[in-house]
């Protein structure tokens, strides 16, 4: 064998190995279970043997179902109300520590991703004990400024306020990513545009209307993709704080899928619902990587 | 006139400090919200210290003098020692089985270019973009036919593969900064493939791999998913399991015991954050801003 041939055969069997065990891992832990949701999502099948072929059943199955039909539509309003609420809240609070930058700011931080890093078990716990009924933080409080009507309320035992409080506490614990992710992103605008803009007069919050803002409207829309993607992910914090209830107030698609894979041992039709996860996240997913490419030539 | 200088951009301090009346305002804003986010936090240790009865009739008081017995009782009842043992083990087997892969791979990324190399790395990218929770079903099925479901690897592999997308774009970048000049002159010294990226590339990549081994092994400290569909046998709960079964079977009746297990399953990621803030926001930035 002549030399070259020799180091070129070397530096394959150098390039295979190295990339074996992370292509190894992917195939058979992430590659493979996906082959896998989509197949099962076309069986009729329960218990650990296969069963047959059902076609489209189980998607029919469903989507007539009102579990599921309340999961999808929770996890789009919390998808829209995280870009209400989450998303400005983010904006402000990243900006204003960029903009008055001071001792005290700058302590600041470091807390708000604070929240970010807790086990969801133990965020969930302290979401209970706040909302709790009966020994929570706020009906204690409530009760001893005699607010009874706030006390009285129930907030992880009532439909409409139980999306609300785990919706809070999601806020609480999530927001800390938009935030540093946008300071970082404001701090990479060069210095000169802010000088020039201050020499036209635009300073603070019209400098961030005019400038900061559509120059960071591509990070905006990577992070409302992110939130999206969330929401179709959403398992811990209901789960833990309500286990989708009271009824199917906090059901969410990993709630669902949870329960049909998990609890009722319906493969098939929680394959679909995983299914159908997939490929929501792909289409934002998608939509995420065009704006990048725009995003990329404009910069 | 400008009292008011938005200091975005470079690291430079904003001209004149001069306290204005906008900046006050956003300032206590911010405290406020600093405060929401850190007083939850700090509302267990206002119940820990407490008798259960202490705590029924006064728990907003501050404690009258410091108990360890619910931190004893939680170690006990909740057997949080095993489940920390079979967390760390989870720690431990991720960590192995997610930063060596994505090191090498990444590293075959930066330096070794070509058609096929390049195929593969929008293969193992587009990973990081699969929700884990899509799999969880037949990645169960297929765990029990691997003899990996109810033991602690059938949580670290599948986690690993979960993790190793986002870390091989991390070596890689870090890689591709690297100046190419210190492979050449190992290559020169007679270094082969195998003993650049060993003796040279590698040791240099430390920054990198402190960071993926710290935000691995907070991530599989808090992992809850994969541990609740994985594990069965009570053996092998994990910390979280134990806290989350706790959760459930007392709710917040029994606040005391409790917060002194969510303090004890909090603290390692909550000291390890503390220390290392500057660094784990770095890493975490490092993703999402090439991404």
């Amino acid at each position: 064998m002549s030399e070259i041939a020799r180091t070129a055969r070397g530096r394959a069997v150098f390039i295979s190995l190295m990339l074996l065990p992370a292509v190894a891992a992917l195939g058979v832990f992430m590659y493979y279970p996906i082959e896998e949701t989509f197949r099962l999502s076309f069986m009729r099948s329960s218990g650990l043997g296969d069963a047959a072929f059902n076609g489209l059943a189980n998607y029919q199955f469903l989507f007539g179902n009102d579990e599921f039909r309340a999961g999808l539509a929770h996890v789009f309003l919390w998808a829209f109300w995280s870009l209400v609420i989450q998303l400005p809240l983010a904006f402000f609070v990243s900006y204003s520590l960029i903009l008055y930058r001071n001792r005290i700011t700058k302590s600041l931080r470091a807390v708000y991703y604070l929240a970010n890093i807790l086990p969801s078990t133990i965020t969930a716990m302290l979401g209970i004990f706040v909302f709790s009924n009966t020994n929570g933080v706020l009906a204690a409080l409530a009760r001893k400024i005699s607010w009874t009507w706030l006390a009285k309320l129930d907030f992880i035992g009532d439909p409409t306020l139980a999306f609300w409080a785990v919706f809070f506490v999601a806020t609480w614990m999530y927001t800390g990513f938009p935030i540093i992710y946008l300071m970082a992103r404001m701090e990479q605008i060069p210095l000169e545009i802010r000088e020039a803009a201050e020499l036209d007069g635009a300073g603070g919050w019209r400098y961030a209307r005019a400038i900061v803002l559509p120059m960071i409207s591509y990070p905006l829309r990577i992070l409302a993709v992110l939130m999206i993607v969330g929401s179709l992910k959403l398992f811990d914090l209901p789960y833990l704080m309500t286990k989708g209830g009271p009824g199917d107030a906090t059901k969410t698609l990993g709630i669902i899928l949870y329960n049909q894979g998990f609890v009722n041992w319906q493969y098939g039709s929680a394959a679909a619902v995983g299914v159908v996860i997939f490929l929501l996240s792909l289409v934002f997913t998608i939509a995420q990587f065009s704006w990048q490419r725009k995003g990329g030539e404009a910069e | 006139m400008s009292t008011l200088s938005p200091g975005i951009g470079g690291g430079r301090q904003p001209r004149g400090s001069r306290v204005n009346v906008p900046a006050a305002i956003v300032t206590i804003i911010l405290i406020v919200l600093a405060l929401a986010v850190i007083v939850p936090l700090f509302l267990p240790l206002l119940f820990v210290f407490k008798t259960r009865l202490e705590y029924s009739y006064n728990p907003w008081s501050l404690p009258r003098q410091i108990r360890w017995d619910n931190f004893v009782q939680a170690w006990k009842v909740i057997q949080l020692g095993k489940g920390m043992v079979n967390t760390l083990i989870v720690c431990l087997g991720a960590i192995a089985c997610t930063v060596p892969p994505a090191a090498c791979a990444g590293y075959i990324f930066a330096r070794y270019r070509s058609r096929m190399t390049e195929v593969i790395f929008y293969v193992i990218l587009a990973g990081y973009f699969v929700p884990l929770q899509m799999v969880l079903l037949p990645l169960y099925r297929m765990s029990v036919g691997l003899h990996l479901a109810d033991t602690l690897p059938g949580v670290f592999l599948p986690m690993a593969a979960f993790g190793i997308s986002f870390w091989t774009l991390i070596y890689r970048s870090f890689f591709r900064s690297l100046p190419c000049e210190l492979a050449e002159a190992a290559r020169i010294d007679g270094a082969g493939h195998w003993g650049t990226f060993f003796l040279i590339m590698l040791p240099l990549a430390g920054p990198a791999t402190v960071l993926a081994v710290l935000l691995v092994f907070m991530s599989a400290w808090s992992d809850y998913l994969l541990s609740l569909i994985m594990i069965s046998s009570q053996a092998l709960f994990t910390m979280q399991l134990r806290v989350a079964q706790f959760l459930n079977a007392y709710g917040v009746d029994h606040m005391p015991r409790y917060s002194a297990a969510a303090i004890i399953s909090a603290a390692p990621t909550l000291i390890l954050y503390i220390l290392g803030h500057r660094w784990i926001l770095r890493g975490t930035l490092a993703g999402a801003l090439k991404g």
